[in-house]
């Protein structure tokens, strides 16, 4: 994945919460962004997602502008996943549904392709003795990567992951975990914000660390870990891997 | 402590009956004399036409009211300003005034002189359709603000979900926000059909021939029986009481879901 971004600006009731970030990602497969919270992951990979629109900037992926119009952002959902951090199932559908609706209705599979399709991907994930289960009936574990299986069921060029594990229990962070690097071992482009800075130095082929709106260092994994060049990437490092 | 809980519930019991006897007692023994049931069982028809006519203009208005509380919620959700804020008013309007004032102001003032010649010329009952018209626009505002709050108590993570899979507008209302909406706010729209079936009653002030009005047509022809007006209170709680019912049980399953 090509990802080059330059003077992205987006502000909510006068706040920056994106100030004029730029980022130039030559090639990665998977790329994954850390940082404090409210330093603008979120809002970053909202952008790059397609559901918020920026105030001033220009993001190119993959050589291909990202769209501005209502109708270019909706195709570029279609193309793409995202999964938040929480509640991201319909909760009045069982997990098969969950699967087979969007496809159905947005990507345009007949019933029957899309239930196969469905439980091909559940069973992949280990999660098809849970078709028939409402979101409730799951723990927050098997909720995430019903989640995860929805938003790689209709093959996303790019799957956006907004901190996938930062509503979960250890336990349950290492079953989403694990489960996203098996996605990413098998070829899946992924841009993941996330707080489990291990995670992201085993299995990010690029680091960018956000603050305050703004990309303060980006590199190797092996660079941005082992050398922090920046004050503030060297102290948010220290202190968070101080009890890890 | 249940044997002593038990015995005190006991004894408020038979406090509260005791005193709802007493006060029964009282009176029906001041009205003694007068009560002849004979009467209303004579004038039957009158009343059962009555009770038919208001079960008819109940479910009319509901249809009415889903309809305009629906324009109403589509109306303020509206990116158009003009049109939000003329739903907005035209609420604040109706929720601000009294039923029985817009029932006589409406009627009198606005659609009679508009509506009655010419629905009466098709040989359509024009008091029946305008009542059911003004009753429409009067629980409808009340639906619409029932159906706003369903709509926005949905939280922001179903909304990005529902863009994020790729859902365009309508996908997004249809399949995700109205189902999960619905199951809200049902008990509320139940306990609003309630208020519907009673307030019907007042459209008995623009001559409208339901159950109240042929209790007082009743009481008239029978020079001042008071009897009608115990099948009138029956009559409406046979209405009343299995959607109120029904609304109980769906608030209870609606908790058992979540």
């Amino acid at each position: 994945m090509k990802l080059e971004v330059a003077g992205l600006t987006k502000r909510y009731d006068g706040h920056a919460a994106l100030d004029g970030l730029d980022l130039s990602v030559a090639d990665a497969r998977v790329l994954a962004l850390i940082g404090p919270s409210g330093g603008g992951k979120s809002t970053f990979l909202r952008v790059l997602g397609g559901l918020e629109t920026p105030d001033e900037g220009r993001v190119s992926l993959h050589g291909e502008t990202l769209p501005a119009t209502a109708a270019g952002l909706l195709a570029h959902r279609r193309r793409n996943g995202f999964l938040f951090q929480q509640f991201n199932l319909f909760p009045h559908l069982d997990a098969l549904r969950n699967l087979t609706l969007p496809l159905e209705t947005v990507h345009g599979l007949s019933p029957a392709d899309a239930r196969q399709t469905a439980e091909a991907v559940l069973g992949r994930f280990g999660l098809l003795a849970h078709a028939r289960k409402r979101p409730a009936q799951l723990s927050g574990g098997q909720q995430q990567r019903v989640g995860l299986a929805r938003a790689v069921a209709a093959k996303p060029r790019v799957l956006f992951l907004d901190e996938p594990t930062s509503a979960l229990d250890p336990e349950m962070t290492a079953e989403v975990l694990e489960l996203i690097q098996e996605l990413a071992a098998a070829g899946q482009t992924i841009v993941l914000s996330t707080h489990e800075m291990g995670f992201a130095r085993a299995v990010a082929d690029h680091v960018a660390f956000l603050a305050a709106g703004r990309i303060e260092e980006s590199g190797p994994p092996a660079d941005l870990f082992g050398n922090p060049r920046s004050p503030a990437c060297q102290r948010f490092l220290s202190r968070i891997l101080k009890w890890s | 402590m249940t044997g002593s809980f038990r015995c005190r519930n006991l004894v408020a019991g038979a406090l509260v009956l005791a005193a709802f006897g007493a006060l029964c007692v009282l009176i029906f023994s001041r009205l003694s004399g007068h009560w002849e049931w004979s009467k209303p069982w004579a004038y039957r028809e009158l009343l059962f036409r009555g009770w038919w006519t208001t079960i008819l203009l109940s479910l009319g208005a509901f249809f009415g009211s889903a309809l305009v509380g629906l324009l109403l919620l589509l109306g303020q959700r509206s990116g158009l300003p003009a049109l939000k804020w003329s739903c907005r008013l035209f609420l604040e309007f109706v929720r601000d005034t009294p039923l029985l004032v817009q029932l006589l102001v409406g009627y009198f003032v606005i659609f009679a002189p508009l509506l009655s010649r010419t629905l009466g010329g098709w040989g359509w009952d024009d008091k029946l359709l305008i009542g059911i018209l003004l009753l429409s626009l009067f629980e409808g505002a009340y639906l619409g603000e029932i159906l706003r709050g369903g709509i926005d108590s949905i939280p922001r993570a179903q909304w990005d979900s529902a863009r994020a899979v790729g859902f365009n507008r309508r996908q997004l209302y249809r399949h995700v926000i109205f189902p999960q909406a619905i199951r809200r706010v049902l008990p509320a729209v139940a306990g609003q059909f309630v208020s519907l079936i009673k307030d019907s009653s007042l459209l008995s002030v623009i001559g409208v021939q339901e159950f109240a009005y042929q209790a007082k047509v009743y009481t008239a022809k029978t020079y001042g029986g008071l009897e009608a007006y115990v099948p009138l209170a029956l009559g409406y709680l046979l209405l009343t009481a299995p959607v109120a019912f029904l609304s109980h049980r769906l608030e209870r399953r609606f908790r058992d879901e979540t």
